[in-house]
Formats: structure tokens, C-alpha cells, sequence
């Protein structure tokens, strides 16, 4: 168990510094959100209407997060074949989701950082004072943001690692993730049939329950919800991945060369 | 004793597929069904040009790819069934500069494949210690992999593959782009491996390393092996004879054909050394083929002409070439 | 009549030269998909907010995504020949550098076009829009002059780039500027003064001032006045992106930097 723990930590660790080497990058992973979140907000400052820019502070915290977040997992698989480390990964003898836990909580560090970074800016540009009324629900609900995301990060990683050209996939999932999961514009406000696609995001609800632990509302109902649709996902995506390196032993697909 | 491995009639078919718009299927068969074995403390050569099958028989070996039928063992543990016991005991190695975090120090690459390779936390740090020592990055084991020359990656790659000290060592063709230096050191310390009591399979085609190094050597084409033994052996198959080499300038394709129609002469290769053509011919020991290849060259100029006894390289080039 | 073929045949080329690995699975969604979600996007966050209507986030995102393509295709057809090493090549060559450069713009030119037209009949589709149809022929004109200016900071930023190398970075940095400070989503009046001034001076700003009253039933003569602007705005930075050009490959003949890696 103490064993275990320890590669996990340090797997967690060097993981993290592989992700965030470069203040530089680091920046940038937040800049382009943070300018969406700006323009965002500009609209929302015309009313002055102070419960507007409280939903649209706390929105565009989470968002940011599904961009640097969400982005990098979902490339997740394709980066490491593309280095040629994921075929050592598979042959190394620990299972693969004893590698894969470590990187996807490293992946929701990045999703805090991201977070923390856009408060702070609000606070500093626009002068945003978000109320909280309960700041232990409200860090959970953002851990549990993070985590869940990262799970469905990590799915969409699987899905695409086949497909050369899934880089782009991450980019082309930006907008559309800032449309469907509520950060800006509720999800009621989308037509009808956009719904269930917004429901199967488990970040839609995390946002949600976000917005109740910050708004003195129960979050549990969300957060549920928020933790059923990740684990759904993680088991899927567990089972892929196991179908994924069962198939590339067969077909040699695990290599780029 | 258990063998180190042990391959059995091993073969393996991909399914490709040409064309965007209407698909075609192929199946090629990388490898056609081959059986070799390695003993303990061996270092076993595994010789072919590029696309011979080298790299799919050793995926094959290190579990990373199913063979189509046939078997094969690692220390006896059978490489389909029993995937965790092999890959624990052995190491893995491929040329050329991927397979790293280059993001991460070379230490920090080496802590991270500990942990995956299940070194117990107490032995680590000397460990890798020990390793960045015997791959001479002792000095550079904090800075960033991505600043690293390929040597130098290469190097760490071992240090890498040898972790969790590993009987069996596959290296596929780990010389690959190192300049004559580093693929000296390279050289030694894959010798030092055998003498640490290591097996070790090494894919490559530089002739004069594996002249220097293995024990014994399979050369592979097309898929299949077409000649094992010893270096020796190997080049007793082509002793008996003599390699004439003729330098010359602009020699046509035809030319050579001709040449290679002299009595006594086995074959003919041309290697081009800048504008020079080198007509590399093999002949009989008692073949005086001089004079008549000098005849009919014709007008074409010629340079120098040697004789020598064959090389590994010559036993080499006369087997993939099928002659 | 070289320096004709130079700019029409040798940038056509150039261009598809650059944009050759391009397949469609990364053009399609960045390109029609990505615009459409950001319209989608600022349409549904003014609506939420009370604030402005349709028509005005469909046409200020259509051109503002307009400068994804000027920005990254004009950076990279000069900036991407450095990496290739083939920027040594152009230049020993006798063409003459303005229809050289200039002639790379023109494809990059009517893909922005063609990216804003793409942007603004989604929004016509899917959205609460109504463009009366004497006004299209206005607002297509208007289009390319707004591409024009936005490819002449194309201009300048893949002249920068070839110094700084981090073209992808440049982009993307002034495409959010271009989104914050160009009155895409909030008109120039209800921004703080000094971004309103900043925006004054960045291409895009009047084009779009000039495309919404179009669309508002103005005539192409009421906005003559913005129109101008942009030309002029365009045109200063397409000459500094010329002069920066011309400044580099002298001093790289004087130091060797520009294939330096």
C-alpha cells in the first residue's frame, strides 16, 4: 500500500513538471480563456447588474479550466505516442491505470491553477468580489470540476488516440464546451435538443454545483449527478483503454514509426 | 538452464491498407515464421536490412505485439499468456531520439520508469545513480532532456532499459544516428552489459558492431532467417574466396552486368564513394578475374584496384542480397 | 508583367505550399465550425445579459474570426519559410520583394472572406438575423476591405515573427486583442475610453462598425467615412509589415540571422 501510494505521488509529480515546465506556457494555457472570459464579462458589465457578473465571474472560472484542462487530456494519449513513451508505458509491468491515475490528477491541478488564475484576475481587472456563502461546498464542487473533468478528458484521450490528426480534436472542442456546459449563458436558455448533450457533460453539472455552494444553495444534488456522469465515463473509458492496447498488440498501432 | 528466449516458428501478418478513397487491402507478412534461441549471458546479433521484420520479431518478444502464429518464450515465461512476468524481467531499448520525456530531467525520466518498472523506493536514488554513472550523464542528470544530443539520449535510453535490472536486453538498433565516438562508448558499454552476466539481443545493421560484439548472429531477410552462426562461421561462408575492389568513374549499369558475367566471379555490388563507383566483386580464391574485368570496363576510367580478404560486411551484403 | 505573375502565380503557390498539410479534418472545424461556436457563443451571452442583439455579435465575431486566417496563414507563409529553410532560398532570388509579399496576401485575403461570409450566413440560419438584401453587395465589399486590413497586421506580425520565431504565439495574442479591443462584442462606446482609443487603431474596428450599419439599412456612402479608415488603418500596418521585411533581410545579410535556428 505504502509502495503504491509512492508511485502514485511521484508519478503525480513528475507528471506535473512535464505539463508545466515554462511560466511562459503556463500563461498562455491561460491567456486565450482569460480573453474570452474578459469579452464575456465586458458584455455582462454593460447592465451593472452585480448578479450578473457574479454568474458570469464564476462561469468564467470553470471555463478556463475546461479549455487548459480539457484541451491537454484529450491529447493526452496522442502526445505520448507521438514521444514514443507510450509504448513503453504499456510494456512496463504495473498496469496502465496505475500510470494513468497520477496523470489525471496532475491534469486537474493544471484545471485549479487555471482557475485560481482567472479569480484573481477578475478581481484585479474587473473588480469582482464573488460571494461565496459556503467556501468548503464551493472548493469541493471546483476539485470535483476538476476531477471529473479530467475523467472525461482522459475518455476523449482514448477515443482519439487513433486518429492522427487528434490534436486539433482538443481545439475544436473549446467552443463548444464553453457553449454547452452553462459557464456563460445557462444551459436553459439553449435550444431544447442541445439538452441532453449539455446533461452528458459532467461539467455541466459541476458548474451548477458550483453556483449553488457559492450561491447558499445544497450542491449535493449536482454534485451527485457530477460524480455518476464522470465515473460512467471513467469506466468506459477504462474498458477502451484496455480494448485499445489489447488491439494494438494485435495490430501494431502503438508505435508512430 | 531455462533459455534466455526461445522463438518458435514466429510469424506475423499486417493488414495494410492503400489508397483514400477506394481501399485496398493487403496482407504482407513481416515475419514469415522464424525460430531462433538465445542462451543466458549471450549476445545474440539479429542482422537485415530495414523492413526485414528485425523490430516486429522483438515487439513481438517484449510482448508489445501478438504474433500471428507461432510461439515464443522469455526465460521460459510464454510472451502472449504470461505478459507481466516477462515484462518485468526484461529491458527495452530503440534508437533514435523519442521515447523520452524531453520536457524532464535525464533523473527525473529514469525516477519516473522506476516507478513503473516497480524499483523498490529504497534501492532507487543509488540505482539510478549507478546507471547515469555507467552511461557517463552523471555530470548532465539535471538538465532538461529536450537540450540532450543524441548520443547522449541514447545513452539515457540504456541507463532507462536497465533500471530494474533486467536478465534480458533487447536493443533495437541503438547506434542508429551516433557519430563514431558515442557509437564507440556505445559499443563498450553494451560489452560491459555481457560481462555483468546480461543477455542481450541486438538489432542492427552495422556490420563491424556486430563483428565486435556478438556471439552469434541471425541474419534476417525478407522476413526469414537466411543464415545463423558465429561471426566466423559467417564469414567462412564467403571465405574460399576473394573480394576485388575496382574504383571507377561513371560506370553504366550495363557495364557491370557484363562484369559480373567473368568466369570465377560470384558477384558484383557497386557502392558509391562520392563520384567514385566501387565495383565490389566476388571471386573464386584462385580466379585471376583482374585482367578481364579491366577488359571489359572498356574505356571506362578507372582508379585503383585491390584486392582483400572478405569482411563480415561482404558475408553480409552476398546473404541479403540472395546471391 | 514578372512582377504581375510574381504576385498572382507565386503567391497562389507559396500559399498552397504552406497550407499543403492543411487536410480537411483540421480545416473544417477550425475554420467553419470554430467561428459558428464563437457567434453562437457571444449571440447566447448577450442574450443572457440583456444586452445588444443578434445581428450585432454575428457580424462583429463573423470578421473577427475573419483574422484567424490573415493572422496565422499571413505569419505563416513568411514565418513557416524560416522554419523550413527556405526564406534563404526566396530571397536570393531577383523577384521583387513588394509583389513578392503582397502576392502571398491575396490568397490569404479571400480566405478571410471567405471565413466572415461563412460566419455570417450561419448566423442568418440559425440566429435572429435579417440583412436586407440590398445590402449584401455593400457588406461583401466591406468584408474584403476588413480581411485586407486585417492581413496587412498578417503582414506585420509574420515580419515580427521571423525575428521572434513564436508566430503561433503572435496569433493567437492578437486575435484575443483584436476580440477585446475592436468592439466585436461591445460597442466602442460602452468600452473604457482608452481600449476604445486602442481600437481605433487596430484594423477591424471600423469594418465592423461599417458592416452593422449596413446591415442596419445604411447605404454604402454613409459609411464611406469608416470604410476609408480601415483602408487607411490596413494600409499602415501592411507598409510597416513591408518595411519590417525589407529591414530584416538587410540586416540579415549584414549578420546572417535569418536562417539561424
Amino acid at each position: 500500500m505504502r509502495s503504491y501510494l509512492r508511485q502514485q505521488r511521484i508519478c503525480y509529480l513528475l507528471q506535473l513538471r512535464v505539463l508545466s515546465t515554462s511560466l511562459f506556457d503556463g500563461l498562455l494555457a491561460v491567456f486565450f480563456p482569460l480573453m474570452f472570459a474578459t469579452a464575456a464579462l465586458l458584455v455582462y458589465r454593460i447592465k451593472d447588474d452585480p448578479d450578473g457578473m457574479q454568474y458570469a465571474g464564476l462561469g468564467a472560472a470553470i471555463m478556463g479550466m475546461w479549455t487548459c484542462q480539457g484541451v491537454i487530456a484529450s491529447s493526452l494519449l496522442t502526445r505520448e505516442r507521438w514521444a514514443g513513451t507510450l509504448e513503453l508505458l504499456v510494456a512496463a509491468p504495473i498496469p496502465l491505470s496505475r500510470v494513468l491515475v497520477p496523470i489525471t490528477m496532475a491534469l486537474s491541478t493544471i484545471g485549479l491553477y487555471c482557475v485560481v488564475a482567472t479569480i484573481v484576475w477578475e478581481r484585479l481587472v474587473f473588480d469582482i468580489r464573488l460571494e461565496i456563502a459556503s467556501w468548503p461546498l464551493f472548493v469541493l464542487s471546483v476539485l470535483m470540476s476538476a476531477l471529473t473533468l479530467a475523467l472525461f478528458g482522459f475518455f476523449l484521450s482514448v477515443t482519439a488516440v487513433r486518429y492522427r490528426t487528434s490534436w486539433s480534436l482538443g481545439a475544436a472542442l473549446e467552443y463548444p464546451g464553453w457553449l454547452l456546459c452553462g459557464f456563460l449563458v445557462p444551459v436553459d436558455l439553449l435550444p431544447d435538443w442541445l439538452h441532453p448533450l449539455s446533461w452528458s457533460i459532467p461539467t455541466t453539472w459541476a458548474m451548477a454545483a458550483v453556483r449553488d455552494a457559492a450561491n447558499g444553495v445544497s450542491p449535493w444534488g449536482n454534485l451527485g449527478l457530477c460524480v455518476a456522469v464522470g465515473l460512467v465515463y471513467a469506466v468506459v473509458a477504462a474498458y477502451l483503454g484496455r480494448r485499445l492496447v489489447e488491439s494494438a498488440r494485435r495490430h501494431a498501432t502503438l508505435a508512430l514509426t | 538452464m531455462t533459455l534466455a528466449v526461445e522463438a518458435t516458428e514466429l510469424r506475423r501478418t499486417f493488414r495494410t491498407t492503400t489508397g483514400t478513397v477506394r481501399r485496398t487491402r493487403k496482407d504482407v507478412e513481416a515475419v514469415k515464421g522464424i525460430s531462433f534461441h538465445i542462451e543466458q549471458g549471450e549476445l545474440f546479433g539479429l542482422l537485415g536490412p530495414n523492413g526485414a521484420g528485425k523490430t516486429t520479431t522483438i515487439k513481438m518478444l517484449i510482448t508489445l505485439l501478438l504474433p500471428t502464429s507461432g510461439s515464443a518464450r522469455v526465460l521460459g515465461h510464454d510472451v502472449v499468456a504470461d505478459t507481466r512476468e516477462v515484462r518485468r524481467r526484461i529491458g527495452y531499448v530503440f534508437g533514435g531520439d523519442r521515447g523520452l520525456y524531453e520536457r524532464l530531467s535525464a533523473r527525473d525520466n529514469l525516477r519516473y520508469f522506476s516507478e513503473l518498472y516497480g524499483v523498490p523506493p529504497r534501492t532507487q536514488a543509488t540505482r539510478i545513480d549507478e546507471l547515469l554513472e555507467l552511461v557517463g550523464l552523471t555530470e548532465r542528470d539535471r538538465e532538461r532532456v529536450e537540450g540532450y544530443s543524441r548520443g547522449m539520449r541514447q545513452r539515457l535510453h540504456i541507463a532507462r532499459g536497465l533500471l530494474h535490472d533486467p536478465d534480458v536486453l533487447f536493443l533495437d538498433e541503438p547506434s542508429i544516428g551516433i557519430d563514431p565516438v558515442g557509437a564507440r562508448e556505445l559499443r563498450a558499454t553494451i560489452g560491459n552489459l555481457v560481462e555483468m552476466g546480461k543477455t542481450v539481443l541486438l538489432t542492427t545493421h552495422y556490420m563491424f558492431e556486430a563483428d565486435e560484439l556478438c556471439d552469434r548472429i541471425a541474419v534476417i531477410r525478407e522476413g526469414e532467417i537466411v543464415a545463423e552462426g558465429t561471426p566466423a562461421q559467417l564469414k567462412g561462408r564467403v571465405s574460399g574466396g576473394r573480394v576485388v575492389e575496382v574504383e571507377t568513374y561513371g560506370v553504366l549499369e550495363e557495364t557491370v552486368a557484363e562484369v559480373g558475367t567473368v568466369a570465377g566471379i560470384r558477384s558484383v555490388a557497386v557502392e558509391e564513394r562520392g563520384q567514385q563507383q566501387v565495383l565490389i566483386i566476388q571471386c573464386e580464391r584462385d580466379a585471376e578475374v583482374t585482367q578481364a574485368v579491366l577488359a571489359r570496363l572498356g574505356d571506362v576510367r578507372v582508379g585503383r584496384v585491390t584486392a582483400r580478404e572478405p569482411t563480415l560486411e561482404d558475408a553480409y551484403v552476398e546473404l541479403v542480397t540472395g546471391s | 508583367m514578372t512582377s504581375l505573375r510574381i504576385f498572382f502565380i507565386g503567391g497562389l503557390m507559396s500559399y498552397r505550399a504552406m497550407f499543403g498539410w492543411l487536410n480537411p479534418w483540421i480545416l473544417v472545424p477550425s475554420l467553419i465550425v470554430s467561428p459558428i461556436c464563437q457567434i453562437l457563443l457571444f449571440a447566447y451571452i448577450g442574450r443572457s445579459a440583456g444586452v445588444g442583439n443578434d445581428e450585432f455579435y454575428v457580424i462583429g465575431n463573423a470578421l473577427n474570426y475573419a483574422a484567424i486566417p490573415c493572422l496565422f496563414a499571413m505569419g505563416a507563409t513568411i514565418g513557416g519559410e524560416r522554419e523550413g529553410h527556405t526564406l534563404g532560398i526566396v530571397l536570393v532570388t531577383p523577384a521583387r520583394r513588394i509583389p513578392l509579399f503582397l502576392g502571398r496576401a491575396l490568397p490569404v485575403i479571400a480566405n478571410g472572406w471567405g471565413v466572415a461570409m461563412v460566419g455570417v450566413l450561419a448566423g442568418v440560419l440559425l440566429l435572429d438575423v435579417h440583412v436586407p438584401s440590398g445590402s449584401w453587395p455593400a457588406i461583401l465589399l466591406v468584408v474584403v476591405v476588413t480581411s485586407a486590413s486585417c492581413t496587412g497586421l498578417g503582414l506585420a506580425m509574420g515580419a515580427v515573427a521571423l525575428r521572434v520565431r513564436e508566430s503561433a504565439v503572435l496569433g493567437n495574442v492578437l486575435f484575443c486583442v483584436l476580440l477585446v479591443f475592436c468592439g466585436v462584442n461591445v460597442a466602442l462606446d460602452d468600452l473604457p475610453g482608452w481600449m476604445a482609443t486602442v481600437g481605433s487603431w487596430l484594423p477591424l474596428t471600423h469594418g465592423i462598425a461599417a458592416a452593422r450599419l449596413l446591415a442596419d439599412d445604411s447605404s454604402l456612402g454613409d459609411v464611406t467615412g469608416l470604410v476609408t479608415r480601415e483602408i487607411g488603418v490596413g494600409a499602415i500596418y501592411t507598409v510597416l509589415g513591408l518595411a519590417l521585411l525589407r529591414f530584416f533581410e538587410g540586416e540579415s545579410r549584414r549578420r546572417a540571422s535569418l536562417d539561424r535556428t
